[in-house]
């Protein structure tokens, strides 16, 4: 795989060419507002992440899958029919390597060798992913911790950074070589300039505790541990953790209909919600908040880890540890993880 | 010492006696929390806890939230919002006076990280604050903000500071605002219905609906929410607008005449939503129907849970 330069005045260019015909999104707007959208406009990148993880661009908050009518004398009549993935050929500049390594996770769950959903596999595969590498990382960001790193590769066709006021590029799977080649990028060995600047980055984050211990522990003796009715106690179940996730990828489907037809949707859910898991008896068997606490913690720290080959499902963005409104902060629960005894 | 260090001992120092002598099994107040400008919910049940308890002008989330259901005996520590909720919700029966000790704590009014961002969007690392200030740094910067320039929307019409009503109080009682007088509502008031409607719309583009206003709101302690039923399920599940609006309008009416204005849920939204705007149409309503401010007296009703003859009925046309 080759690296690659793109100079100030090559930018407009370049994107141009990125874009080629499909649809090209990068960050705009900046706190709150940043997002990732159509790229009209100067290009910013002086954002610490986008507001909400990217994974709505590819499951997203609410998706029509199938829908019917009640016109008799119309076909298919009253029988539902398949709208389609909704994809379109994409390219997104500026996802940060916590949230395509967190799109990888999340990948594996939506395609494996037991399951193809068509609804994200289209997406996902025609969204060519061009990262950014966080030169100074965040205050609120740990994915040095969590295995990932503010260069991180993982679930990237291509990792650019900031480079006297252009990009470096590298180039990391054939599509994003592709993709890079069609351009007017200039070749360039990067790979000490990019290695130089991981360490630094690395280092700012500071020592970080890697919680290593929670991956030695039984799922049964961190499940056990006597701190979770304590960690889960100033949780006010709103799921906003969950939704700004960026693997967090449970979903309910519903039917909405009205006198002219309908539709089956699926929508995000959320496990911090008591109706997650209520069943249709009325039992409950996660009926109070220490027991859906814990199933996000453990299924991110434990129970993914063990399906995934070790990587973790939480990759330090950071997003949950700012907008808890109880601060429970993803961290210190996974130091009591680490330390947990039954 | 400043006023702040004064009142986080004097907490901690009634924490642990209540605590030790058994008057109360929990102490419901805040910590430190891990990220800047924020203190935490925090449960202190052991005298050893006790020192992790902190006053903090970032104890924005209302802890009276904490008390339906709970079957020990609660030492609350609360700001004057918050001990009227707590107030509200014994008159509500959500809680039995006898087992709340309200440790109420003179309020000079919480700082809104919203408003400290749009003074310093540069990352924060670290926030201090004095009785006067906050210090806020971060990667090469250093800078001092007076509070009283960045206060939450609603403490700064907040004419109950002091707690109204509690066991005991953690210092001095401190002056009121000047009374509500509902200006930041004018504009609003002046539109048409439809042009309300649009305000509305705009209002809430960006809700999740993940709920975190209404879970975080003292009012909202129903055992299933109207948008959580499912025979017969009332809101669709799905980000439709109209559900949307339906869920924050009927909140809203909901909580008509019981608000205290505590602000918890524009602290819980993930969106900055100014969810209060739906509350303050109807708590102006009700102040001039009825005279009523929910949370000021252990045996008064809201208006709209009781009959009296002498009710006002001019709306009824």
């Amino acid at each position: 795989m080759t690296e690659y330069i793109v100079k100030e005045n090559a930018l407009p260019d370049f994107f141009q060419a990125l874009a080629n015909g499909r649809r090209l999104l990068a960050p705009q707007g900046q706190g709150e507002n940043c997002q990732l959208a159509p790229l009209n406009g100067p290009l910013s990148l002086d954002y610490a992440n986008t507001h909400m993880s990217p994974k709505g661009l590819f499951f997203p908050q609410t998706e029509k899958i199938l829908a019917f009518h009640k016109l008799v004398d119309k076909p298919h009549y009253n029988v539902y029919q398949d709208l389609g993935d909704h994809s379109q050929p994409t390219v997104i500049f500026g996802i940060r390597p916590c949230d395509a390594r967190g799109l990888a996770v999340s990948n594996r769950v939506f395609q494996n060798d037991r399951f193809t959903d068509p609804y994200w596999k289209g997406k996902y595969e025609q969204t060519v992913k061009i990262g950014l590498a966080c030169l100074e990382p965040f205050p609120q960001c740990f994915c040095s911790a969590m295995g990932g790193g503010p260069f991180g590769e993982n679930g990237l066709d291509v990792l650019a950074y900031p480079k006297d006021k252009g990009l470096g590029l590298k180039a990391l799977t054939p599509v994003g070589e592709e993709l890079l080649k069609a351009t007017k990028a200039e070749p360039a060995d990067l790979a000490s300039e990019i290695k130089e600047l991981e360490q630094k980055a690395i280092e700012a984050q500071g020592s970080l505790d890697d919680y290593k211990t929670i991956n030695e522990r039984q799922i049964m003796e961190l499940y056990k541990a006597d701190h979770w009715p304590n960690t889960a106690e100033p949780c006010l179940g709103c799921g906003v953790c969950t939704f700004f996730c960026p693997t967090c990828h449970c979903f309910d489907i519903q039917d909405e209909s009205n006198e002219k037809g309908g539709a089956r949707m699926r929508n995000w859910d959320t496990c911090m919600s008591p109706l997650f898991t209520v069943h249709g008896t009325g039992h409950n068997p996660r009926p109070s908040k220490t027991e859906r606490v814990r199933q996000r913690f453990m299924h991110k720290l434990k129970y993914i880890p063990i399906k995934q080959d070790g990587v973790r499902g939480c990759t330090g963005c950071g997003r949950c540890v700012v907008m808890c409104p109880a601060n429970i902060d993803i961290r210190s629960v996974a130091a009591l993880m680490a330390q947990a005894s039954a | 010492m400043g006023n702040l260090e004064t009142i986080t001992q004097k907490i901690r120092d009634k924490a642990k006696s209540l605590l030790s002598s058994g008057q109360a099994e929990v102490v419901i107040g805040y910590r430190q929390g891990t990220t800047p400008l924020v203190a935490a919910p925090f449960f202190a049940r052991k005298p050893e806890d006790c020192d992790k308890l902190i006053w903090s002008s970032f104890a924005r989330l209302n802890l009276a939230n904490y008390l339906p259901n709970r079957k020990e005996k609660v030492a609350l520590v609360a700001k004057g919002c918050d001990a009227r909720s707590a107030v509200g919700q014994i008159t509500e029966n959500q809680f039995q006076r006898e087992n709340l000790y309200l440790l109420g704590v003179p309020c000079t009014g919480l700082v809104d990280p919203a408003q400290v961002a749009a003074k310093e969007p540069r990352p924060i690392r670290e926030a201090k604050e004095t009785d006067e200030a906050i210090t806020i740094s971060g990667s090469g910067f250093t800078v001092d903000i007076k509070k009283e320039e960045v206060l939450r929307r609603n403490c700064r019409t907040c004419s109950h500071r002091t707690p109204t009503l509690s066991d005991e109080l953690t210092g001095p009682e401190v002056p009121g605002a000047k009374p509500d007088d509902f200006a930041d509502i004018q504009a609003l008031l002046a539109k048409t219905p439809d042009e309300r409607l649009a305000y509305f719309k705009d209002l809430i583009k960006d809700c999740l609906r993940c709920y975190a206003c209404r879970n975080a709101c003292p009012l909202c302690y129903c055992p299933i929410c109207f948008v959580d039923e499912t025979r017969p399920q009332w809101l669709g599940k799905s980000t439709d607008p109209m559900d949307t609006m339906t869920f924050h309008i009927l909140r809203g009416l909901h909580c008509a005449g019981r608000c205290t204005a505590c602000g918890a849920c524009e602290t819980a939204c993930p969106v900055n939503i100014k969810v209060r705007e739906f509350n303050r149409v109807l708590d102006r309503s009700v102040q001039e129907n009825w005279s009523y401010e929910p949370g000021l007296a252990w045996e008064q009703k809201p208006p709209l849970t009781v009959y009296q003859p002498n009710d006002p009925a001019d709306f009824i046309k």
